[in-house]
């Protein structure tokens, strides 16, 4: 019993590896396309997005704050934020996106999900390569004193991101008002992403309110990744993990529910 | 679930209690209502009922793609999906594309399955460019080439067979009452004479209720009955 539950379990599992394979691919050529650059254009837009704001921040506020590089501040704050804003926007509305794939039994609706969230981390995490190894180059973004302690600054990061897309996608289809929220939200709450500044330069009491924050936590893990002994940081690598598991959970069950009741052309 | 030998139900899809309601804008509309049905092996069904009695709802859900509100369907062979004028293709990529996507996430290999789509189609460049282009009649030669060439145990078909010249017809014919005899299939279809000719037995929609026939005279019978009292 206990046998044959397991073979089937890595028989799914082999599905839906192939699935997601296929639906990478899929969506990968649907949006970029075979011409000129391909599938780097995932790369291009974060590398614009944190490069001009960099670029700005140093033109307008000097080449340091805080002790530590603009640029290179500016950089490990956007590539992230642009992950998660990105991820969030694409999930939105995802399953009549893509109703039409819904015919294939093997085809589950996380599936949409995984794979936007895949090509999104492929995409940043591209990009922070390649600006970081140019700014290193130039002498304008530090060696990671600590590459642990970053990547799982990241993992955190992203994998709380994830968590909040599978509760988008089912809500986007269940209400229209949330999609219409969805830009003005991702908005307001650059200010609780740790985009801007560390807990270190901010009051005791504000800290501890933004301590509760998943993306405070995980961006001052991956800063202090970074710089080392250059900053003090405040985190909790817990919170992100929990919030995570919390928000993953109820968004499941959300997805379940609509899949229930979707109705597929 | 105890080891598929010769018992009957292991071949079988079996639906039971199932009931469809759609709900839009707070008003709901029951499809079907507790409905209980199996499809045997080998066996060929027709699927009939007026227009908007929920023989599409009915596909759909015998082929995982919308779910039934409550109720609960076993598939004991591979199903395919419902082969009908829309569904199952992404527009914007090429005909090949979405043969290379199916056969992917089907686990084929797609030079067997390009050669065979090309070979009976007979659509030639058309191939090479996004589904969206097609007629419905193309589309229908597609789906119809893509589910051979996967090969399932039961085909799902919406009114679709007599789509297309003769030609096209004739090669339908042959690979699926012919090549593939053993194969369950369900059908959806209007013409009574196709269905005497080649189902075995029937079910007949009728106020979100089912009555499956064994015996596909008396499910015609049936449903004529049905349909006169409608239009009188």
């Amino acid at each position: 019993m206990v046998h044959s539950d397991l073979r089937k379990l890595i028989a799914g599992w082999r599905i839906q590896v192939r699935v997601i394979h296929a639906l990478m691919i899929r969506e990968i050529n649907t949006r970029y396309g075979r011409q000129n650059i391909g599938f780097l254009w995932i790369m291009v837009e974060p590398i614009l997005f944190a490069g001009l704001v960099a670029a700005i921040w140093r033109l307008w506020k000097g080449p340091e704050e805080h002790g530590i590089s603009i640029i290179a501040f500016v950089v490990t704050g956007y590539i992230p934020i642009t992950l998660f804003r990105h991820c969030v926007a694409r999930s939105a509305a995802i399953f009549t996106a893509n109703s039409s794939l819904m015919y294939h039994q093997q085809v589950k609706i996380i599936d949409f999900i995984f794979v936007r969230f895949i090509i999104e981390l492929l995409g940043s995490m591209m990009a922070y390569i390649f600006i970081a190894g140019v700014l290193i180059s130039l002498d304008l973004f530090p060696i990671p004193k600590d590459m642990g302690l970053f990547i799982a600054g990241w993992i955190n990061y992203a994998i709380f991101s994830l968590a909040i897309c599978f509760i988008i996608a089912p809500l986007s289809e269940v209400s229209e008002v949330i999609e219409k929220l969805i830009p003005v939200t991702t908005y307001i709450m650059i200010p609780f992403s740790g985009l801007f500044t560390m807990l270190s330069w901010m009051t005791p009491s504000s800290r501890e309110y933004l301590l509760w924050s998943p993306f405070v936590n995980a961006m001052e893990m991956m800063r202090k990744g970074i710089w080392g002994d250059d900053v003090t940081a405040y985190y909790y690598a817990w919170n992100p993990i929990a919030f995570s598991l919390i928000t993953t959970l109820i968004g499941l069950a959300l997805c379940r529910h609509v899949r229930r009741t979707l109705s597929v052309e | 679930m105890p080891p598929c030998a010769k018992d009957a139900i292991c071949r079988m899809i079996v639906c039971r209690n199932i009931s469809k309601t759609y709900t839009h804008g707070g008003r709901k509309k029951v499809v079907l209502k507790d409905v209980s049905f199996t499809i045997g092996r080998g066996e060929r069904v027709a699927l009939l009922g007026c227009n908007g009695a929920g023989k599409t709802t009915l596909i759909k859900i015998i082929g995982g793609v919308e779910m039934p509100t409550s109720g609960k369907i076993e598939r004991h062979m591979s199903v395919s999906w419902p082969l009908g004028f829309s569904g199952g293709f992404q527009g914007s990529l090429t005909g090949l594309d979405n043969a290379k996507f199916i056969a992917r996430i089907y686990g084929q290999d797609y030079d067997e399955v390009r050669s065979f789509v090309e070979d009976f189609t007979e659509l030639g460049g058309h191939l090479k460019l996004p589904v969206r282009t097609y007629s419905s009649g193309m589309r229908a030669r597609l789906a119809f080439a893509l589910s051979l060439a996967i090969e399932f145990d039961c085909y799902l078909i919406d009114e679709i067979i007599l789509v297309g010249d003769q030609n096209f017809q004739r090669k339908c014919h042959k690979e699926l009452f012919e090549n593939r005899k053993d194969r369950s299939i369900v059908l959806a279809l209007h013409n009574n004479d196709f269905i005497k000719e080649y189902c075995s037995s029937g079910i007949v929609l009728h106020n979100t209720g089912l009555h499956l026939y064994r015996d596909i005279n008396k499910a015609i019978e049936y449903y004529d009955d049905i349909s006169l009292k409608v239009s009188v």
